[in-house]
């Protein structure tokens, strides 16, 4: 303040107004003055009021009296200037204390300095709207409002700054006294509201600041912490969100290691003193946020915020200090109940798992442990999404290459070193002196090389040790859902009605099917084992098995075959291991398969898999198939029937042996095997006896409704068993299926009026069909007309034939009575005779 | 001829469930329609001179015609008690087995005919192999085009087969249909 005094000082000296210091007898008065008092007695009033001591005063001392007087005038005039000069200096470097009560002056005015301020100091800021979007920003940028809150916002702020700003004028008056004390007071005044507001200017300010120089500004992070502290809502929320930009935007790109005493006692320059002070300060207000972040977590109101805040942190600087904690916290949150923080939690640790080269792989590591830890905590009862989420992690197989590499080089460099060896004993020794330097230059030569493998080496043996981890807990939680799908139900959980499902089972699966070429050989055959037993899980057929889960789907227990024969194709290509007891369960599942309640396309999807990619089969368990495929095709929907047929048709194409059943006269004898006759229930399919069947079902299929269907199965019925030429079909069942799904939607059951008669059946048959399926409602609408037509035709049919049956009854009575009658009247005659 | 008495049953159910599993129940169940009878018969298992036979029952009751002495073979032979009075599987059981088996390996053109001359099925000559065979399983040995050539016992399990080297032994050989002819005076 006394700084400032001086200033004025020096500017009030010059002002003309300073009367001249002129002795009391010097003066002189006119008669017309005296004359013009006693005129106007009444304005001499203020004579007698005046202070005679001061008026004393102010005759011996003039001019400083002129000058205090002076100074409150200018400091009424001035005043804005001032200021105006002080929020400049304090946009480059003063504390921001000071500058804080102008604003509360007069908004507007606010409004207008701070941008401008920023402006001429960043410079970064193309024109105002940004500037003002930044303000508003650091209060609000993550939240990313709209256009007309903000706009609403604003207004709000507004009309509150100018309402206080009346408030404060009756405080003007006190303007002397230090800001910091006039803040207070005016603190004191102000209602929670205001104090609100205050503190969003305030945050914004600070972050601006922050952002703008941070390595000056440093210290205000402390003060936006304690503003987070704040009871109210909404300033917790844009403190966190203004502290959370900030974060992003100053946290280096290296992880702070705070200097051990030894390093402390060191001399170190200015400057590195100066980097340091930086750094902790930085690393322990982070440290506070996040702490805070972490215990605001648990509260209901600011779950979302933390969260969104966490997940924002952890995947813009997961190199950074304290990552495990948010990690901890982002995988606590991976299987919330909350749609929306799940979510972000979800797609962090998906960002993670894709940007390994942000963080080196670690937090991939920690997170996919934790995962894992989280399963085993929770017994498996989670949400899908939260093991989902492997499905982005990748493998880099050429890893274990590289280092083979470097240890068969390795190898090479130590033979050839002691083959020096023994060479240079060999050597006589007068050449010992001249190959000396040769020896020395060439060590050398070998020592950075080896230098350079050993480097590169450590870097990819790193690597692999971290995939390897990774691996390890991937599978262990994907074999731990496996063990859990298994468990019987009373163990399963306490809870009844979660204890039956698998919710983590789907994409478990899904991750096996993708990451099986990694998985260790010795794991295989438990791997195997478990798949099994689950794919038999529902098999009534198995006493033991029958209680364990039977309440997975048949889709799930379709995946598992999938997945065993993906693992299978996938590892085994040196041995062709044949998977007897997958075809078992396909076999039988293809019966409990239902077109509304399971997927058709998992169903496509094992029938390529399993039957059409696989190179060979037994005679007896292709004929299976292929006899259950066919009945399957005749219960179905057509895209179901079709995916069948095209897999029917690829296996009878295959086999040659198996077109026998296409033939008329049922087999029998060598050819059936010894089961002589077709046992349409055996869960075996060697043990069905297919063979011995003919496929009476493509004949009635060749009249299916749908035209592709049709025109298949009579194609099917065609191939002759002489016909030996393998043309295989370019369609896969999945694409069938697919094609079929999708034209089901928009086709529609054509009829053929004309001949009403030959397609009446099917026409019923179809009807039937598309009141089953929901979707195909309506296609029932539209043939609604024609249908009725139709039945009305039928039944008119019936009632007629009913008619005519009465009418013959009759006629046959009355000829009968007829005749008893004429036989009455020969007796009669007779006896008359 | 006679039934097989309690513990020579468990030996001779015990060998074959190596080879069929739960199959064994087709075997004893399987109906017979031999004979003039309506109904169909069962097969039973009856022991002539140390060799155990799989008979029909309307032939059982047909050879009790014949003297014990002269009976030389009934029904299909299935194997033979030896000496030390452990039974063993003859190659006459063959077609049974194969009808039933669970653990089947498929061997590759070039190796039938090895395997043939009795000796062992190793890794390389394996074209196919049924998954889940475990350690000293019975396994049925089948040609390529579904013909089964003779059986044995795993010497590894599936699992282990994928590590070894194409030289190792997959099937210790038991049985196969070259005896016909090269052992055809023991047969």
């Amino acid at each position: 303040m006394g700084k400032k005094m001086g200033k004025k000082r020096q500017k009030i000296v010059l002002p003309p107004e300073l009367p001249p210091e002129i002795p009391d007898e010097a003066v002189e008065v006119s008669d017309e003055d005296v004359q013009f008092v006693s005129e106007n007695q009444e304005y001499t009033g203020f004579m007698s009021n005046l202070d005679t001591k001061t008026i004393n005063k102010q005759v011996t001392r003039v001019a400083d009296v002129k000058e205090d007087e002076l100074e409150s005038l200018y400091e009424r005039r001035l005043k804005k200037k001032a200021l105006d000069k002080e929020t400049e200096k304090q946009g480059l470097e003063v504390d921001p204390v000071d500058a804080l009560p102008v604003k509360t002056l007069d908004g507007k005015l606010h409004y207008r300095t701070v941008p401008k301020a920023t402006q001429k100091s960043e410079n970064e800021d193309k024109d105002e709207d940004n500037t003002n979007n930044k303000d508003a920003g650091t209060d609000a940028s993550v939240v990313k409002r709209t256009k007309a809150e903000k706009r609403a916002q604003l207004k709000k702020m507004r009309k509150e700054a100018k309402k206080h700003s009346k408030e404060v004028a009756a405080v003007e008056d006190v303007e002397q006294i230090p800001h910091a004390e006039v803040l207070d007071e005016v603190r004191k005044d102000m209602t929670a509201e205001e104090a609100n507001e205050k503190k969003k200017f305030r945050l914004a300010e600070l972050g601006t600041a922050l952002l703008t120089d941070p390595e000056l500004n440093i210290k205000s992070l402390k003060e936006m912490l304690e503003i987070s502290k704040d009871g109210d809502r909404d300033i917790v929320v844009l403190a966190l969100k203004s502290l959370l930009a900030v974060f992003r935007d100053i946290i280096p790109g290296y992880r702070i290691r705070l200097p051990t005493e030894k390093e402390q006692e060191m001399k170190v320059s200015k400057a590195v003193k100066k980097m340091r002070f930086y750094e902790s300060t930085l690393l322990s207000a982070y440290k506070a946020y996040i702490q805070k972040l972490i215990a605001i977590e648990k509260q209901d109101v600011y779950k979302r915020v933390a969260v969104r805040c966490i997940c924002t942190l952890l995947e813009a600087v997961p190199h950074f200090n304290l990552r495990e904690n948010l990690l901890a916290a982002v995988i606590r949150n991976i299987s919330s109940e909350d749609d929306i923080s799940r979510k972000l939690c979800c797609a962090t640790v998906k960002s993670l798992f894709i940007n390994e080269g942000k963080h080196g792989g670690e937090a991939t590591v920690e997170a996919v442990q934790m995962i894992a830890d989280l399963a085993k905590a929770h017994d498996c009862q989670l949400h899908p999404d939260s093991i989902e989420v492997f499905m982005s992690l990748t493998f880099d197989e050429d890893l274990g290459k590289h280092e083979a590499q470097d240890a068969s080089s390795k190898f090479k460099s130590k033979n050839a070193k002691r083959k020096n060896l023994k060479e240079q004993k060999v050597l006589a020794a007068n050449e010992r002196k001249r190959t000396r330097k040769e020896m020395m230059s060439k060590t050398l030569e070998e020592v950075t090389a080896e230098l350079k493998a050993a480097s590169l080496a450590t870097d990819v043996t790193e690597r692999r040790r971290m995939q390897t981890d990774v691996l390890s807990a991937v599978f262990e939680t994907y074999f731990r859902v496996l063990k859990h799908a298994l468990k019987p139900r009373s163990e399963a959980g306490s809870s009844p009605e979660l204890a039956g499902s698998h919710p983590l089972l789907t994409p478990c699966l899904n991750g096996i099917g993708k990451f099986c070429q990694l998985i260790d050989l010795d794991f295989m055959s438990d791997l195997m084992n478990f798949l099994r037993k689950l794919a038999r899980s529902g098999n009534d057929s198995d006493g033991s098995s029958k209680d364990v889960s039977a309440c997975l789907t048949v889709s799930e227990r379709l995946q598992c075959c999938i997945v065993a024969f993906r693992v299978m194709r996938n590892n085994l290509d040196a041995l062709n291991v044949d998977l007897q007891d997958f075809f078992i369960q396909l076999y039988n599942l293809i019966i409990e398969y239902r077109p509304g309640r399971d997927n058709g396309e998992i169903l496509a999807e094992a029938l390529k898999i399993m039957l059409c990619d696989d190179r060979q089969h037994d005679m007896q368990r292709a004929a299976a198939f292929i006899k259950r495929l066919a009945t399957f095709s005749l219960y179905s929907g057509s895209a179901e029937a079709m995916a069948a047929l095209v897999t029917l048709k690829h296996l009878l194409q295959k086999n040659v042996k198996c077109r026998n059943l296409l033939e008329n006269d049922a087999g029998g004898g060598s050819v059936s095997g010894a089961i002589a006759k077709y046992q349409p229930y055996a869960t075996d399919p060697n043990l069905s006896g297919a063979l011995a069947s003919v496929l009476w079902e493509l004949n009635l299929l060749s009249k299916h409704y749908h035209p592709a269907v049709s025109t298949l199965a009579s194609n099917i019925s065609m191939l002759s068993t002489s016909d030996n030429q393998i043309h295989l079909s370019n369609k896969s069942p999945q694409q069938a299926f697919k094609e079929l799904s999708l034209e089901q939607e928009s086709f529609s059951v054509k009829v053929d009026p004309k001949n009403s008669n030959a397609k009446r059946g099917k026409g019923n048959a179809s009807l039937k069909h598309n009141s089953m399926g929901p979707d195909l409602d309506l296609t029932v609408q539209v043939d609604e007309n024609a249908v009725k037509s139709k039945l009305s035709e039928h039944y008119s049919l019936l009632h007629d034939i009913a008619e005519n049956e009465r009418l013959r009854r009759e006629l046959a009575e009355t000829t009968l009575s007829l005749n008893l009658h004429e036989q009455y009247k020969k007796q009669r005659k007779r006896r008359t005779k | 001829m006679r039934p097989l008495d309690e513990q020579e049953t468990t030996q001779v159910f015990e060998k074959l469930h190596k080879f069929v599993g739960n199959n064994l129940k087709n075997i004893v169940e399987n109906p017979s329609h031999e004979g003039p009878d309506n109904s169909p018969g069962r097969y039973c298992f009856r022991l002539q001179k140390n060799r155990v036979y799989y008979v029909s029952e309307s032939l059982v009751k047909r050879a009790t015609n014949i003297k014990r002495d002269n009976l030389v073979s009934l029904g299909t032979q299935l194997g033979k008690f030896t000496k030390g009075g452990k039974f063993h599987l003859t190659v006459q059981s063959l077609g049974l087995l194969a009808e039933n088996a669970k653990h089947k390996v498929w061997l590759k053109p070039t190796s039938e005919m090895s395997f043939l001359y009795g000796n062992n099925v190793l890794k390389g000559g394996v074209g196919r192999i049924t998954e889940s065979i475990s350690e000293h399983d019975g396994v049925v040995v089948y040609s390529m085009s579904d013909v089964p050539l003779g059986f044995g016992v795993a010497a590894k399990s599936t699992q282990d087969c994928r590590k070894m080297d194409p030289n190792g032994i997959v099937v210790l050989h038991q049985a196969d249909i070259g005896e016909y002819l090269r052992m055809e005076d023991d047969l």
